[in-house]
């Protein structure tokens, strides 16, 4: 736990983004989030999705994760597969339209993954973007990080 | 007063038989709010309020069902559609209002989306009952009549967009309930999610959450023939048993010498009423809510055919 915050912090100073004041959820500078907190790394056609650090903090330790099949489709802002924390499961939404070109079948075993590496290797599906556009609809780190704020908050 | 759990009946001083009578016409005194010293009270961000202090006012209709044998896949279909139509007015008009079923159904087992048929004490093609597998959180359970299923459909942004509070506030409803309706003083147990007295499970809770939109709920024991329990490993978890308010009642009843009288413990099927009302008066403390409850035809008019 003391590793990872230094990392965090250490991370966070490096990215040169502020990090939240409520717990330590960190926001990563090159990667593109949505509402629903799942975050997308795009590299070319392709992206990396997963859910974010602050997401992963709300839910608490993951038990299981429910994952599509590869070559299923997904669409931006719909769900695409489920995580489950101590008896409450909930969607996960896709930030990007496409098709699903791999899962993160580790995840099967190790469903913790999400909480303890929410952005490396709790990484959920990879897709093949069919809509490059669409990307304009999400948020960057600074919008993400702000919007948690706000969202925090109002509660 | 306080009707203990049944292993220290030495603590029951004086009989509750006044409690335990029909409650319908009478206002509900405040509840204490019982909070087991087992869960830190820094995890516990569920506040007290009395009936009459909601500024904002939400609504929430109500279709009490209680009395009610529903087929589990019918009720299951309708919260489908419910959370269908909340989402599509969140997307028009920003806002949906929260919904509230409480309903009993016919024997039943239901899984959640990563439970394990180890926890299943037969072979799913001989099964004693239908299976469901749905899309809730936790393990195995079993539903049936005598037992009432709490299903609110709300929108957790208007709540708290944070499920750990949301498991711990149906938590509450529950502990309310009985506390006030039965002087049963019920606790959590850390790591378990659910309501227990002493290691009886009385109350089982699973959910679903949806872009914020939360559905399943919570089945709460009351008259429940406890028999079909034993052929699962309820919520994976073993060395524990399950419970009802029935027995819960029926043991202080036996080990409380009372002198001049017996506990009048109420029929079973009042006992269901009292939950049932217990429970919904408890649900709009704990949520702030204000509950409009709706005919049973209100909810057949809308053309879900239960």
């Amino acid at each position: 736990m003391a590793a990872r915050m230094l990392w965090a912090s250490r991370a966070a100073g490096y990215l040169r983004i502020s990090v939240p004041h409520r717990g330590f959820a960190t926001v990563l500078k090159d990667l593109k989030y949505c509402d629903s907190h799942e975050w997308a790394k795009v590299e070319g056609s392709s992206a990396t999705v997963g859910i974010t650090d602050h997401a992963q903090d709300h839910l608490g330790d993951v038990v299981y994760v429910e994952l599509p099949e590869v070559g299923a489709s997904v669409t931006q802002g719909e769900g695409f597969g489920a995580v489950e924390s101590v008896k409450a499961t909930s969607d996960i939404n896709s930030p990007v339209s496409g098709k699903v070109v791999e899962v993160n079948e580790e995840l099967s075993n190790s469903p913790g993954l999400i909480n303890s590496s929410p952005y490396e290797q709790g990484w959920i599906i990879k897709v093949d973007i069919s809509d490059a556009g669409q990307l304009n609809n999400l948020m960057d780190a600074d919008k993400y990080s702000k919007f948690c704020e706000e969202e925090d908050a109002k509660h | 007063m306080v009707l203990a759990a049944i292993s220290n009946p030495t603590s029951i001083t004086s009989c509750p038989s006044r409690r335990l009578s029909r409650r319908k016409s009478q206002s509900y005194p405040r509840p204490v709010p019982t909070m087991s010293n087992q869960v830190p009270k820094s995890a516990l961000s569920v506040s007290v309020n009395s009936i009459a202090d909601y500024p904002d006012g939400r609504t929430c209709e109500c279709f009490d069902l209680h009395n009610e044998l529903v087929p589990y896949g019918k009720a299951w279909a309708w919260q489908k559609e419910l959370v269908r139509q909340k989402k599509a007015s969140i997307q028009s008009d920003g806002d949906c209002p929260d919904t509230l079923i409480v309903l009993q159904h016919q024997p039943v087992y239901t899984m959640g989306t990563g439970s394990s048929e180890e926890y299943l004490n037969f072979d799913m093609k001989n099964a004693p009952f239908d299976v469901h597998r749905t899309e809730r959180g936790g393990e195995v359970t079993y539903h049936g009549p005598g037992q009432l299923v709490m299903y609110p459909i709300i929108n957790l942004r208007n709540h708290k967009m944070d499920l750990h509070w949301y498991l711990r506030s149906l938590e509450e409803v529950v502990l309310r309930a009985l506390l006030s309706a039965f002087s049963i003083k019920a606790s959590r147990l850390e790591g378990f999610t659910g309501i227990w007295v002493g290691d009886e499970k009385l109350a089982a809770i699973g959910i679903r959450v949806s872009q914020w939109i939360a559905y399943h709920g919570l089945a709460l024991n009351v008259t429940a023939d406890l028999t079909p329990f034993q052929w699962i490993i309820p919520c994976g978890i073993r060395n524990r048993r399950v419970g009802s308010i029935k027995g819960i009642l029926r043991e202080a009843s036996l080990s409380v010498n009372c002198g001049a009288g017996d506990i009048f413990v109420p029929r079973e099927r009042d006992l269901v009423d009292i939950a049932s009302d217990a429970l919904i008066e408890a649900f709009v403390e704990v949520f702030q809510l204000e509950v409009h409850r709706k005919p049973l035809t209100d909810a057949f008019l809308r053309g879900k055919s239960l």
